[in-house]
């Protein structure tokens, strides 16, 4: 068995272990908080989304089974590529998308008629790919023109296709990628800059979302939204009061599975508000598990990091962890209203589709990384990875 | 890996900065539960919103042709949510006199200020309710989403409606009764009751909140669980039947001021119910559908009950249609009571078969008293196997239960078995009567009575109803053909002759009762109160529907069976004899030509008056070169048909036409119709041939 174990299964134990804990717990939450979904769309047959929920999580283990077994240097080649096709898919999406509150975000896959967030795909190939130009690019990166902008410019590309329908995925990826360049050496005075620049679009955006609001329909949501964090008890903050009231319900430690009662109030109980569920059904330390699984698995890339001998590697799993971490993190803000209501669902736990996959391809090139650092030679003789241990202390 | 690996010392701040956040969304947590905690729970308890049922749209119920009998309209009440978030400032000031302006168009009920005004102050209030209007038709919904504001939606718009639904009955009293209705806390009622659950489908829930004021409020713009419509019921009810069974019934009610009565029209083959029709009088006189009194009236039936004595006797050899019995004088003492003949003076020795031809009580009394006298039970055994005692079972909820006692029955006494035998001492509905008389037009297969065809959504068959057979064969083909002689010497010689027709050959039975009254005994309001009633079939030769006609307490003197029940049942006979041509004899042509005779005819569709002469054997010339429409004009030896073209733009004529070719011709022409009188177009307002304007009025006249 053991043998089985090491034979097949490759890279960090402990990763592989945090996913499944979380495929698991994901299971039991989805099938709690599924009932009304259930009852809107199949007549009350929670086992339907069980199960279809289970083949997405199995199916997503095996996608992360498949791409932890290849080299992750291919995925630097493929970023490229997968950069390329994204942005004509962003477009299409964003023209013609299926229009959920909206807000374009999904596109049908023709075939299989599964309708996927072309932003998933976006947001893979981007980080991947500025990964990629960080270690290329690693002895100009103190040069703004040569080694900041070429990154710099996609990034802008990729955030600013996502943005007029999906703002918070358009900010947590922008998000990811700056801190990606603050890891990858960028000056904090470039890092700045950038800052200061971006601060003066998003002023701008909005005054013109002002002035023509048809270009920008998401944008009354926004607005409204972050007016009503500001103003807690205005009477239109029901999803939040709901979800404190889930929160209240569970206490500090509760072993209630299924038992949730705010599931029928929440809205999106198996997605947006999925951590609300956890606090109710497991109590305020069933919360700190799965939050303290997520900061688990950033310790277990930093171990990554440490032995990695490539920087495409190390940036190629801190981006990605980074940015899944941190959309958890986001999640559960919103969840316990410290950050204003935004749609992003908890990796790998909540109910996701598709969207599953994408954080299993991610999590599969994590494992990746990890599972060849003994193999990979040093940067030298990598034509695109420079050697860490030969730079400079900055 | 050295220690100074930058990376390595940026990627640790990094984490620091997510392991603070982390920190924070604990110490949120921690918040909420403890510091917080309280007032949420106290919030849970009087958690105001909660899923409400929203009711399906009930379905509709059909006649045999697909006319609707009922339906459920929606109706909505449309309400607005006036500080819904995404409505600012700006957008409100920008549209509200627009939405006014289109608010006042269709409601017609304010003006596009008094309007504006409504809403500004609602808004100013923050009402987040605001009743716009009640009993809003769909098509008015389907136009308010288009309104400025309102087309934003629910949540950038606060457009809130409720839907709910009004049950209507296109044809008003027609069946009433039997379509039935529903109503929370009380029974079942007709066929809405007996489908409740198949006509109202699955409702659907809807996640309300309740806001000040105690009203209820959807929170989110679609039904969290969509509502699953009710299906269809296809009846088996004819709606020009049951018309014209409604109307003859009511007049004749009215005639004879009775209390009530009802008509029922049965497809004798399967059962199906083609109308039925129950009138009670009101207080002031007019009558009403109130009760179903063919499904739900036991009575004592009287003289229609005597075919089944008549069949036990025949079909055990006791009698035949030949022999003769003696009525005496019309008076004769059972033990101590005395049964009277309706004849004065009776009918003395007659046969068996004039003796049911006249209806005659001591006929029957003393047949069943001399041959079952000395074991009754056999007698009652036979009733009971035919199926008399046992109810129909009929979907529609409270049948009345046939009482046909046994001799063990405490009740029993020396006088039951004769006087059981016309039609006292047991008690049936109409329907059960009906369908023993349909029984034997049947060849003796009795079928249940059914109003129901089959249920469905949308054109699909769910559920289909066959008919069902209660009892194969109620007595040989032999007895068969004696009872329907019988049957039809009652209309040829009997007690209904004034039934008889030229064109067929009605076959039934009169039946005259007194009444058994709760209260009074058989004395209602101090006199002696009558049931009169005739059920039989028709054409008798080959039945195609049996009829029974009962109608209670005639006040004015006349109560015979054949005089106020039966001019009903033949007006009835009469309308769908007339409009069943499958069922008409080939001799009816040879017939009419055999005479000679040219009829008057209407103006009418050239088609149609050809086909009419051409099946009639009318010799008939066609005149002028073509045109859909003709005007006849009878000659001696045949029928001018001249075609006249209709063109459009100018007035046709429609003189000599009846109303319904009358008003087909000028309604597509584009002519609003008035009417005047009844019968054939004498005059028309507008001269033929003139030039007219879409909508113009034109009256006709008819005589």
């Amino acid at each position: 068995m053991h043998s089985f174990i090491d034979q097949y299964f490759k890279g960090d134990r402990a990763i592989w272990l945090i996913a499944f804990f979380l495929c698991i717990a994901s299971l039991l939450l989805v099938y709690s908080s599924i009932s009304t979904l259930a009852y809107k769309y199949h007549g009350g047959n929670t086992v339907f989304y069980l199960v279809r929920h289970g083949f997405f999580l199995l199916a997503g283990l095996g996608i992360m089974f498949l791409i932890h077994r290849l080299r992750y240097s291919y995925f630097s080649r493929i970023s490229q590529l997968m950069l390329y096709i994204s942005i004509p898919l962003l477009l299409i999406t964003l023209v013609m998308g299926s229009n959920i509150n909206d807000a374009s975000r999904w596109l049908e896959i023709p075939v299989i008629n599964q309708t996927f967030q072309t932003s998933d795909l976006a947001k893979l190939a981007l980080i991947t790919y500025v990964a990629r130009m960080l270690s290329v690019k690693q002895d100009v990166i103190h040069d703004f023109n040569q080694g900041v902008l070429p990154i710099l410019i996609p990034v802008f590309v990729v955030c600013a296709l996502i943005f007029p329908a999906n703002f918070s995925t358009a900010a947590l990826l922008f998000g990811s990628s700056f801190i990606l360049m603050f890891l990858g050496g960028v000056r904090i005075k470039h890092l700045g800059a950038i800052v200061g620049g971006v601060l003066l679009m998003i002023m701008l955006s909005f005054f013109v979302a002002k002035s023509a609001p048809q270009l920008f329909p998401r944008m009354g949501t926004w607005i409204s939204r972050i007016e009503n964090f500001n103003e807690p008890n205005k009477d239109g903050n029901y999803q939040v009061e709901q979800s404190k009231i889930a929160i209240a319900n569970g206490g500090i430690a509760r072993l209630a599975p299924g038992k949730s009662i705010q599931r029928n109030f929440l809205p999106h109980p198996y997605s947006d508000f999925i951590f609300a569920i956890v606090v109710e059904e497991y109590g305020m330390l069933g919360g700190i598990l799965i939050l303290a699984l997520y900061m688990l698995l950033f310790i277990r890339v930093l171990r990554i990091v440490k032995q990695c001998k490539q920087t495409f590697g190390a940036y190629l799993v801190l981006g990605i962890t980074f940015m899944l971490v941190f959309q958890a993190l986001v999640n559960m803000a919103v969840a316990v209203n410290l950050f204003p209501v935004t749609g992003q669902p908890l990796p790998l736990v909540s109910m996701g589709g598709t969207s599953t996959w994408f954080t299993c391809i991610g999590l599969g090139i994590v494992l990746s990384v990890s599972a060849h650092l003994k193999e990979e030679p040093a940067d030298e003789d990598s034509k695109i990875g420079k050697n860490v241990m030969m730079e400079p202390a900055s | 890996m050295k220690q100074s690996n930058p990376i390595f010392k940026r990627s640790m701040a990094i984490f620091g900065l997510l392991a603070l956040f982390a920190c924070a969304i604990v110490f949120k947590i921690f918040q909420i539960q403890v510091l917080e905690g309280t007032k949420w729970k106290e919030k849970a308890k009087s958690q105001s919103a909660a899923y409400k049922n929203i009711d399906a749209v009930r379905g509709n119920i059909y006649a045999d042709d697909g006319s609707l009998l009922a339906t459920s309209v929606p109706i909505y009440e449309v309400r607005m949510d006036l500080k819904t978030e995404a409505l600012t400032d700006e957008i409100f000031e920008a549209n509200v006199d627009s939405l006014a302006e289109s608010l006042s168009g269709l409601f017609k009920d304010r003006t596009p200020f008094e309007w504006k005004i409504r809403l500004t102050e609602a808004r100013e209030r923050g009402d987040r309710y605001h009743l716009i209007q009640r009993k809003v038709r769909y098509n008015e919904l389907k136009a308010l989403r288009q309104f400025p504001i309102f087309k934003r939606g629910r949540y950038k718009g606060g457009l809130i409606y409720l839907q709910q639904n009004k049950r209507e009955k296109p044809f008003k009293v027609l069946a009433a009764r039997t379509i039935g209705y529903t109503r929370e806390g009380i029974k079942p009622v007709g066929l809405e009751g007996a489908y409740n659950k198949e006509l109202s489908g699955v409702s659907g829930k809807r996640l309300m909140q309740k806001i000040a004021g105690g009203v209820w409020m959807p929170l989110n713009d679609e039904n969290e669980i969509e509502p699953i419509d009710g299906a269809d019921l296809y009846t088996t009810l004819d709606i020009n039947i049951q018309d014209v069974a409604e109307k003859a019934l009511e007049r004749q009610l009215s005639m004879h001021q009775a209390d009530h009565g009802c008509v029922v029209l049965m497809e004798v083959e399967t059962g199906e119910v083609k109308a039925i029709a129950n009138l009670s009088r009101t207080k002031r006189g007019e009558y009403y559908e109130i009760y179903n009194y063919a499904v739900g009236e036991s009575t004592e039936p009287g003289s229609t009950f005597k075919l089944a004595p008549y069949m036990a006797a025949i079909e055990d050899g006791y009698i035949d249609l030949t022999d003769s019995i003696d009525t005496e004088r019309g008076k004769f003492k059972f033990y101590d009571t005395y049964m009277y003949d309706s004849h004065e003076g009776g009918f003395g020795k007659i046969s068996v078969q004039r003796a049911f031809e006249v209806s005659s009580n001591i006929a029957v009394a003393k047949i069943i008293n001399e041959n079952y006298g000395k074991n009754p039970q056999a007698f009652i055994d036979h009733l009971y196997k035919i199926g008399l005692n046992t109810p129909l079972g009929l979907e529609i909820y409270g049948e009345g239960s046939p009482q046909i006692k046994s001799t063990s029955s405490k009740s029993w006494s020396g006088i039951t078995l004769p006087w059981m035998s016309h039609g006292y001492e047991v008690a049936m509905t109409p329907l059960q009567i009906l369908t023993l008389y349909n029984a034997v037009g049947n060849n003796g297969r009795m079928v249940k009575p059914r109003f129901v065809r089959e249920v469905g959504r949308m054109g699909k068959v769910q559920k289909e109803f066959e008919p069902s057979v209660l009892n194969e064969k109620i007595c040989s083909d032999r007895t068969l053909t004696k009872l329907k002689a019988m049957l039809e010497g009652v209309v040829e010689n009997g007690t209904a002759r004034n039934l008889k027709n030229a064109h067929f050959k009605i076959a039934g039975k009169t039946g005259t009762a007194q009444i058994a009254n709760d209260k009074y005994g058989y004395k209602y309001k101090s006199k002696v109160s009558y049931q009169a009633s005739f059920v039989g079939y028709f054409p008798a030769e080959k039945p195609k529907y049996s009829c029974i006609v009962v109608v209670n307490a005639p006040s004015r003197n006349v109560y015979y069976g054949n005089l106020v029940a039966g001019p009903i049942f033949k007006e009835i006979a009469d309308k769908v004899y007339a409009t069943s041509i499958d069922i008409h004899d080939e001799i009816q042509s040879v017939d009419i030509a055999g005479r000679i005779k040219i009829p008057v005819s209407k103006n009418s569709y050239t088609k149609d008056l050809e086909t009419v002469f051409n099946s009639l054997n009318i010799p008939y010339v066609l005149r002028s070169a073509d045109g859909t429409w003709a005007r006849t004009i009878t000659q001696a030896e045949e029928v001018e048909v001249y075609r006249q073209k209709v063109l459009s733009g100018m007035v046709p004529n429609v003189q000599g036409m009846n109303i319904q070719d009358a008003l087909f011709i000028l309604e597509n022409h584009g002519l609003q119709v008035e009417i005047q009188g009844s019968g054939m177009v004498k005059k028309q307002s507008l001269k033929a041939g003139q030039k007219f304007n879409q909508g113009q009025h034109i009256r006709i006249e008819l005589s």
